[in-house]
């Protein structure tokens, strides 16, 4: 039986065991309903480092900015709630300010969390929630199976949150739930044209940190006004920037030294400085330098562009990132977040009746093997166990740290057909038992070797 | 002339010697090398990615601090000038060291190569001189390691440079105000080093950088920090001194900064130090007063309420001493008059057991025959009761020591007396007396057997002679014979009751001779070790007393000599707070000025 189905089974218990607490079955039903629904993601990070950007840039479309928890959830029309106490929600309107989406909160400025059902394509499969800068990390965590963090360089007081993130027996043993974001990646460049392929080598360096590594599963860098440019470039911004990238690559590059040089006078163009100062606050001065750049290299058409920006401000691969770590993992988030709320219930109400069911949880969190598995890859990224050079890629991969599905883990870049894989799972399962029998082999490689094993072994009923 | 911060930095020296506190000492006194030292250290700190380094560079229009996107300054690097550009780095000459207080070596490096080699282990700091007009008042830039970086080294290093600043630029970019972290840094680098001016970077950058500025003014406003605030751009700074262009230079803020480096840094020297030093002493002397203070306060109440306490404390223990020693001896005297009746009850029960054996042998037997056995017998019988009961009587009397001692106020290792017993004990009593035996001899008995035969003789012979017999017949003669046996017998039969008789009483004399002997004896010596365990323990309990009267007398000395001390005391402690009080005026009328500056 696959963890999910195990932890599912253990909620439906669970019900059973306290259905005489209204407060215990209130608690376990929402989270069984929260089973069913996308992952939940929060963003967090300090305070104006571009959390709401982030998710703007992620759900494609430009809200302005709360003061409290926002949760974007799909829908097939645009719609808003405020939850405010234990009543019911209030309907709200979204509204426009400027160029961006407004939801009237009005006279709810003390809200618990605003709901947004927004047509988009990325909340298919995941439900984002924008969180205030001053929430705790209980707070943060508490309605999320993941977590987003976004940070500039790696400070303590960074590393503090993630710490109490973990902070948790079961969140330990599985801390699988978390993604680092250099956000602002344009600013660590210093604004300098390749600001962003310098941020992606920065991330580079943390994911490999020993600090940082095992807070997280991976770390990567998004210039989040460029990515939310990408998504939501206009057609008059477009036909403004080509104005500007037609100017004289000096004469641009001295009136973009500085902000104020973009916005004030003289100008060599005929340009009202309140169109400068609109694309100054959309796209930053860097985005605009960058955006010039890219139209005098030759892409000149807004979906080339667009094509561009996805790609160099990191959104693609904070996406990818999602995608890895979090989508394609829903059912062990999902599970590990159950896990958690049964864990919190055993506590608050322990009762001689729910014992069994304590015994169960504590042996799935102790013996599932898809948390052995994510922490092997975290095992294996931070260098905690050490493999062989050749091995350990192919040990990565096995165990999903590039994606799940049988073809990934196999490391199929094409569509192989049953045959192949079936191949190439028995050539590899062959390869680790006998890693895992090797007696020169220090102790955790061979128990890596036996994860290993367990997985290819997991997998191969489906190839027969 | 010496400058009048120097007098009272040394007199406030003078005080930490006297309040015995070399730490403050040792800090006041690097402070005081470091004034008198020509060189003005301008420290540059900050968050890491701030544009420390670059700060510095543009200040010096010079690539001197390397920069990068990445943490990239590891080690404080001091710029200072020279005629020649130059560059070394300093590093401890033992490795592994701590980075206070160990030799160091310099080692010349290439300036591009500096920071390259920086990254090796234990380099300490690295020094660049380049000629530049803005150093030449002996002005020293530091450029330090972020503070608040993972790697805890770094900020480490950053506030050990810290000490030595007097003069601090703190670095900001204007993507954002101050943050909490920032700020509780910029309190922490106040408490050292005063004379701090915020510096926003990056205003090339950041389109609403001019809000920002407002805000950190705001923020440092409700913090009551009385910093200078400058925005600045780096970027325009470095681009202005390549294309020489005056109008980007001004545009970029350096020219208010390198002013404020050089009116308020450097012009005043004098007043800098002025005020690092009234900082540096105001909280080196409230660190003396403020145990001065509790002294003065505590000293009334505390003190002496322990000296009082003991003063209680001992007379408590007389009291109970005596209680206890009424107690003591009453269960001395109660013990040892049960235990005397009891040995003695014991004894004659012993004796009594002794002369039923006697009277019953006396029954029986003939005391002419075997004396001596039966004397044997006798003494070796009392002999052995008066040993018992002895050893009962000591084994008593230890036991009523221990239950003395019990009742004893205090515990002591010789509490039980070693030996109570007298020495003289157990005189032998006086000899049995052989009792009078008379002998039943032949002619006794020969005299008896015809007494008694004449009557048979005679009875038998009158009636026999009116038979015609004569008076002498047979029969007579017969009946003779057996009345003079008869009387044999009767007589000796007579005779040994005699004897039992007597042997008996005199086995009764001298079983109560030895009686009235030994319960005397045993009666003199419980006596004996009554009084010794009395003497023992009332001079155990004399000892006792006169300690705790002693340690009572004292303690009422010391509360006595107490007073007069303690107020000798509080009178100095009062002159000297006031010393420090003065001293503290002098420090604060030093800053005084110099905080109003800075408004």
């Amino acid at each position: 039986m696959t963890l999910d189905r195990v932890v599912w089974s253990m909620l439906q218990e669970a019900l059973g065991v306290y259905r005489d607490s209204p407060r215990a079955t209130a608690w376990l039903r929402s989270h069984a309903e929260r089973y069913t629904e996308p992952v939940r993601i929060a963003v967090a990070g300090r305070s104006r480092i571009g959390k709401s950007t982030v998710v703007n840039a992620l759900v494609g479309d430009e809200f302005t900015p709360q003061s409290s928890f926002v949760w974007y959830r799909g829908g097939t029309e645009p719609r808003a709630h405020v939850f405010t106490g234990p009543g019911r929600p209030h309907e709200l309107t979204i509204g426009r300010r400027g160029n961006r989406h407004h939801v009237e909160t009005g006279q709810f400025d003390r809200a618990d969390r605003v709901v947004v059902d927004w047509p988009a394509r990325t909340l298919r499969d995941v439900v984002l929630i924008d969180t205030p800068s001053e929430a705790t990390p209980e707070q943060v965590l508490g309605d999320a199976d993941a977590l987003l963090y976004l940070m500039r360089h790696v400070q303590d007081e960074d590393l503090k949150f993630l710490q109490s993130a973990n902070d948790h027996p079961i969140a330990r043993t599985a801390a699988v739930h978390t993604v680092a974001v250099l956000a602002r990646a344009d600013e660590i460049g210093a604004g300098r044209i390749d600001a962003l392929s310098s941020a992606k080598q920065i991330a580079r360096r943390y994911r490999r940190d020993p600090a940082v590594q095992p807070l997280c599963q991976n770390v990567v860098s998004v210039a989040g006004l460029l990515a939310v440019a990408a998504k939501t470039l206009r057609e008059d911004e477009f036909a403004a920037l080509r104005v500007l990238s037609s100017l004289g690559r000096e004469e641009l590059e001295d009136h973009l030294l500085s902000a104020d040089r973009f916005v004030g006078d003289p100008f060599p163009l005929t340009m009202e400085p309140a169109v400068r100062q609109a694309l100054l606050e959309r796209f930053g001065i860097f985005g605009v330098r960058l955006i010039t750049a890219l139209i005098r290299q030759g892409f000149d058409s807004q979906v080339k562009l667009t094509g561009q920006l996805v790609q160099r401000s990191g959104l693609g691969e904070l996406r990818d990132s999602i995608a890895v770590h979090f989508t394609e993992r829903r059912e062990v988030l999902k599970a590990r977040s159950a896990m958690l709320a049964l864990d919190v219930l055993f506590r608050m109400e322990p009762r001689p009746s729910a014992r069994k069911l304590m015994a169960d949880l504590e042996r799935v969190v102790a013996s599932a093997h898809d948390f052995r598995e994510l922490r092997l890859v975290a095992a294996l990224q931070s260098g905690r166990t050490k493999l062989p050079a050749e091995l350990q890629a192919e040990a990565l991969r096995l165990v999903g740290a590039e994606g799940v599905a049988p073809a990934a883990r196999l490391g199929f870049e094409y569509e192989a057909d049953a045959r192949e894989l079936r191949e190439a799972l028995l050539d590899a399962l062959l390869r680790w038992q006998a890693q895992a029998a090797d007696v020169h082999a220090p102790h955790d490689q061979r128990k890596a070797a036996q994860i290993v094993v367990r997985t290819c072994e997991g997998l191969l009923p489906q190839f027969s | 002339m010496a400058p009048p911060w120097l007098d009272v930095l040394d007199e406030t020296i003078g005080a930490c010697v006297t309040h015995r506190r070399p730490d403050l000492e040792a800090r006041l006194r690097e402070k005081r090398a470091q004034q008198l030292d020509p060189k003005l250290r301008v420290l540059v700190v900050g968050e890491s990615k701030q544009g420390k380094s670059q700060l510095v560079n543009a200040l010096l229009n010079a690539p001197v601090c390397a920069v990068g996107d990445d943490i990239t300054t590891t080690v404080p690097t001091f710029v200072q000038h020279a005629d020649t550009p130059s560059a070394a780095l300093v590093r401890n000459a033992s490795a592994g060291g701590s980075i206070f207080h160990t030799p160091t070596e310099r080692i010349a490096v290439p300036i591009d190569q500096v920071t390259k080699q920086a990254a090796a282990q234990h380099v300490v700091r690295a020094e660049i001189g380049i000629p530049r007009a803005l150093l030449d008042s002996g002005l020293v830039l530091i450029d330090t390691p972020g503070v608040g970086d993972t790697r805890s080294a770094h900020t480490a290093s950053t506030f050990a440079t810290l000490m030595q600043a007097d003069a601090v630029l703190l670095v900001s970019d204007a993507t954002g105000e101050l943050t909490s972290a920032e700020m509780t840094l910029l309190k922490k680098v106040m408490e050292a080093c005063p004379n701090v001016t915020v510096v926003v970077t990056k205003i090339d950058l950041v389109p609403s950088w001019r809000s920002v500025v407002e805000r950190n003014r705001a923020l440092l406003a409700r913090a009551g920090i009385r910093a200078k605030l400058i925005p600045v751009s780096s970027a325009l700074r470095l681009r202005a001194a390549k294309s020489g262009d005056q109008r980007l230079n001004a545009e970029s803020g350096f020219p208010e900064l390198v002013t404020c480096v050089q009116s308020d840094i450097v012009a005043s020297a004098d007043l800098l130090a002025r005020r690092a030093v009234a900082v540096v002493a105001s909280s080196a002397i409230t660190q003396l007063v403020t145990p001065l203070r509790e002294e003065l306060t505590a000293h009334d109440s505390s003190h002496t309420v322990a000296t009082i306490s003991t003063l209680q404390e001992a007379q408590r223990r007389v009291d109970e001493l005596r209680r206890r020693s009424a107690r003591w001896q009453n269960v001395l005297n109660d013990e040892m008059a049960d235990l005397i009746s009891d040995v003695e009850y014991d004894l004659r029960d012993r004796t009594r057991k002794i002369l039923r054996e006697v009277d019953k042998t006396y029954d029986e037997a003939d005391p002419a025959i075997g004396w001596d056995k039966f004397e044997q017998w006798l003494e070796d019988n009392l002999n052995e009761a008066a040993t018992t009961n002895f050893a009962w009587l000591m084994e008593r009397a230890e036991w009523v020591a221990a239950k003395v001692a019990r009742n004893f106020p205090v515990y002591r290792e010789d509490l039980i007396p070693g030996s109570v017993l007298p020495d003289d004990l157990l005189e032998p009593a006086s000899k049995l007396e052989k009792p009078k035996i008379e002998p039943f001899s032949v002619p006794q008995k020969l005299f008896t057997g015809l007494r008694g035969s004449y009557g048979g003789v005679l009875m038998f012979g009158l009636v026999t002679s009116l038979a015609g017999m004569p008076l002498i017949n047979v029969i007579s003669l017969g009946a003779g014979a057996l009345f003079g046996g008869k009387s044999i017998l009767d007589e000796s039969d007579q005779r040994l009751k005699r004897r039992q008789a007597a042997a008996k009483a005199a086995a009764q004399r001298h079983v109560d001779d030895f009686f009235m002997k030994f319960s005397k004896d045993v009666r003199d010596s419980g006596r004996h070790i009554q009084r010794s365990l009395r003497n023992h323990f009332s001079t155990l309990a004399e000892e006792l007393q006169e300690t705790l009267l002693e340690s009572a007398r004292s303690a009422k000395r010391a509360v006595q000599d107490d007073q007069t001390d303690r107020e000798r005391r509080m009178r100095e402690g009062r002159k000297e707070l006031d010393r420090l009080v003065t001293l503290y005026k002098r420090v604060q009328a030093l800053g005084g000025p110099a905080m109003e500056l800075t408004a």
